[in-house]
């Protein structure tokens, strides 16, 4: 063991991990100004070094050299490729729009508000480390440094018996979850003898030759199936959705139904990418045979489609509403991840993007709703479009985002899924998605007809803020922007794979 | 490696023994009455006890033992680097690693600091002062930009 | 000798964890999980892991499930409700355990594990980590205080927060 190697490997790889570094600054800095000055009074200053933290995470990516697939650094703890490029701002956007979103809602109490920003700029940090991992040992890590966390985020809502029993439902099924994902990770390593992702995939195309292996292999991508299907919100380890997102204060929801979740995807991408495909835009499977792993996905999707948009029928909660629609989305993701060629990655972070604007969007509606006086029901909804105009047309421009309508960018994003599945020839997902789209149109709709065409039947007045008109505005020019230039999105995103 | 761990599992049977002789010879030599009933309270020498053993916490308490949960963790984590820290030192990276020491425990000394300046540390009941006015002051007027 | 010590420790490893699962005694099962994780620790050893072993003791036993039993007499007061599992949830369980188990020991003992020579004794591995720890993962290393750090935060704010709620 020679440390001077390792020394130069850290000193060299660290400006890599810049973001993370600059994150953590933030987190320290806004502890100690929370102990050092009275914290009740400093709500804006803990969002402003926030955001700056998060603002200023992003900046050290441009002075680095050009990402490539087998750039790793830091002794092959992380790579550096097109994907952890350009998931780190995703993520900074992620964390900058939930602090502004708490800001703006006034949703944290102020004496829980600095702990707060911490938690999301911790997790920011999580999910950041987490899509640059290529060891089995740093995923863990980052896997846990974004799930713990987020328990407590749900349930930091201080004197709300909702936001404790969702934070309770959250931590017993994530640490399930996440148990049986870590066995699946000690399966892999006991296999290869070696933690590193190319280590393994190599081990396992050689492993897969060998009949007696195989049955090893299915167990271990089971289990770790289990923990990627939890934090993606996919069936059959969906059930958590609705009560977290629920329960959970509405801007932490928004970061839940958008971060966690993207980072899910990537991970399924650095996982499954290198143990199914043997090369790039393979359409072999043979990696781990046996069993028929694209139509065991593309039934998860599909299911997990139609119990989200058919369990959303009923809702009238619309932070439930939402949580089924987000389930829902999480099947059509899943569609990209099945097809498992170039074209299904490119779609799916293509629609993560879109989807972080537009699920944002509808959740802050949400919440600026209810801290200005309405409700989460539907109720409060009705004959709304009169009263608070600009806020209901941002709603539905969002919601028919969601639905994936032609001027707006949900409409391209479900396009260029649908065209990965067609493309591989799994035409009945295509058609079950198609069919789930009309549903979901009606449950989406159901809440444009309330705030346009009933009448109200509360008369409460609703009073949106400009900094919350200021926020909506941010979120809907890349909603509707993505809808009609998305070309350079598209083409920042071929590139990618 | 094992001889090490072969005292403490002596150790550990020692103790098991012990326990396990002594209840065993008290049984054979204490006189076996039965129909007293102060044998069957809890000090079975007529001392009254006062309510019952099942009482309520102060919730306080756990805060500590989160901490010390923590704290734990930490511990586990330091000492192998300590173990090595002599060795580092010889090959001349010694300080390379205090920082690295240093940095993993700075950045939870910090935690601690928060603990203390918010009153977390304190056994009594009693919320502090700065955080009861915080309370009240939100509560009466909400404080939003 | 050692193949008893193992079996040893292997029942003091299996037998608890059904009391753990099926006893209606929250007590009892806490208690009983103490035992299990001493268990653990000792088949820690055994493999020659004899840090993880040691701290298994120190944290698991000596933190997090004093810290349960705590929770456990914190929020109830006199008797306690005995748990139960309704029967359905029982055989579902059972069967699932079953599919897992029948699955886990069939790929243990087909896989053509790649096996290390043995070399006498295993030496003591806390130096080993300690390397590991301040050069090859030094990032995971930093990284893990700072979930320490928010975590103690969060978890300190929550509990905190239920003082004053009472």
């Amino acid at each position: 063991m020679i440390p001077e190697n390792f020394i130069q490997s850290n000193l060299q790889g660290i400006s890599f991990i810049g973001p993370e570094l600059i994150l953590t600054l933030a987190i320290l800095l806004i502890l100690l100004v929370g102990v050092l000055l009275p914290y009740w009074r400093h709500r804006i200053l803990f969002t402003i070094l926030a955001v700056a933290g998060l603002a200023g995470s992003v900046l050290p990516l441009w002075k680095l050299p050009q990402p490539a697939p087998d750039l790793t650094y830091l002794s092959n703890l992380f790579v550096w490729d097109w994907l952890t490029f350009l998931s780190k701002p995703f993520f900074a956007v992620v964390g900058v729009l939930t602090i502004l979103l708490t800001q703006v809602t006034g949703e944290i109490d102020n004496s829980e508000y600095s702990e707060c920003t911490i938690l999301v700029l911790a997790v920011t940090m999580g999910m950041m480390l987490l899509v640059a991992s290529t060891d089995l040992l740093m995923i863990y890590l980052a896997f846990e440094t974004m799930g713990i966390l987020s328990y407590l985020l749900v349930g930091i809502r201080a004197r709300d018996e909702r936001s404790g029993e969702a934070a309770l439902k959250y931590v017993l099924y994530g640490a399930f979850t996440s148990g049986t994902m870590l066995f699946g990770f000690s399966l892999l390593f006991g296999l290869a003898g070696s933690t590193d992702l190319l280590a393994i995939s190599q081990k396992v195309a050689f492993a897969s030759q060998h009949p007696q292996d195989r049955l090893l292999l299915i167990v271990a991508i089971l289990f770790f199936l289990a923990g990627l299907l939890f934090k993606t919100a996919s069936f059959p380890f969906h059930f958590w959705c609705p009560d977290v997102y629920e329960g959970a204060p509405t801007p932490i929801t928004a970061f839940l139904s958008v971060g966690p979740k993207a980072a899910g995807f990537v991970l399924f991408i650095r996982l499954f990418y290198p143990l199914f495909a043997t090369g790039h835009d393979a359409t072999i499977y043979e990696a781990v045979s046996g069993l028929d792993w694209p139509s065991i996905l593309a039934l998860v999707s599909a299911i997990t489609m139609t119990l989200g948009n058919l369990a959303a029928i009923h809702q009238n909660n619309l932070k439930r509403l939402l949580a089924y629609s987000s389930i829902a989305h999480a099947g059509y993701l899943l569609m990209g991840i099945v097809s498992l060629s170039d074209l299904g990655l490119r779609s799916v972070v293509f629609y993560l993007v879109v989807y972080l604007f537009m699920n944002v969007g509808a959740f802050a509606v949400v919440a600026m709703v209810a801290s200005a006086g309405g409700s989460e029901e539907i109720d409060s909804y009705r004959g709304l479009g009169a009263r608070a105009p600009y806020v209901c047309v941002a709603m539905a421009i969002f919601l028919f985002s969601l639905i994936g309508l032609p001027p707006f960018a949900g409409f391209v994003g479900k396009v260029y899924l649908f065209a990965a599945v067609i493309y591989k020839k799994i035409y009945w997902l295509a058609v079950v998605a198609a069919l789930n789209t009309v549903i979901s149109l009606y449950y989406y709709l159901r809440i444009v007809k309330a705030m346009f065409l009933e009448k109200p039947t509360e008369t409460i007045q609703i009073q949106v803020p400009l900094s919350s008109r200021v926020l909506l505005l941010a979120l809907l020019v890349p909603t509707l922007g993505l809808g009609i230039y998305w070309q350079p999105l598209a083409r920042v995103v071929s590139g990618m794979f | 490696m094992f001889f090490d761990f072969a005292n403490v599992f002596i150790f550990i049977i020692l103790g098991l023994l012990m326990t396990f002789v002594i209840i065993t010879v008290s049984r054979l030599l204490a006189p076996r009455v039965s129909d007293v009933p102060d044998k069957f309270t809890t000090y079975e020498c007529g001392e009254r006890p006062v309510g019952s053993a099942w009482i309520l916490f102060n919730f306080r308490f756990y805060a500590v033992a989160l901490a010390f949960l923590i704290f734990d963790i930490e511990l586990a984590l330091v000492f192998p680097c300590i173990s090595v820290y002599h060795k580092w030192l010889k090959a001349g990276s010694g300080l390379f690693a205090l920082i690295e020491i240093a940095v993993f425990v700075g950045i939870l000394f910090l935690g601690l600091i928060y603990m203390w300046n918010r009153g977390d540390l304190k056994w009594t009941k009693e919320v502090p002062e700065e955080m009861e006015e915080g309370l009240v002051l939100e509560e009466e007027k909400p404080i939003t930009f | 000798m050692t193949d008893l010590i193992f079996n040893v420790f292997i029942l003091l490893t299996i037998i608890p964890c059904f009391w753990v699962a099926l006893s209606s005694n929250i007590v009892h099962a806490a208690f009983s999980l103490l035992i299990t994780l001493f268990g653990i620790a000792g088949l820690y050893v055994l493999l020659g892991a004899d840090f993880i072993g040691v701290i298994q003791v120190i944290v698991y036993i000596g933190g997090i499930l004093v810290l349960i039993i705590f929770g456990v007499m914190m929020t109830q007061r006199g008797k306690l409700l005995p748990l139960s599992i309704q029967l359905p949830g029982k055989l579902f369980g059972a069967v699932l355990t079953g599919v897992i188990l029948a699955a886990l020991l069939l790929s243990a003992t087909r896989t053509l594990w790649p096996v290390a020579a043995v070399l006498g004794e295993p030496q003591l591995t806390s130096a080993a980590i300690g390397d590991l720890l301040l050069g090859k993962y030094l990032i995971p290393f930093e990284i893990a205080s700072v979930l320490l750090l928010a975590a103690l935060i969060g978890a300190v704010l929550i509990a905190r927060r239920s003082v004053r709620g009472e």
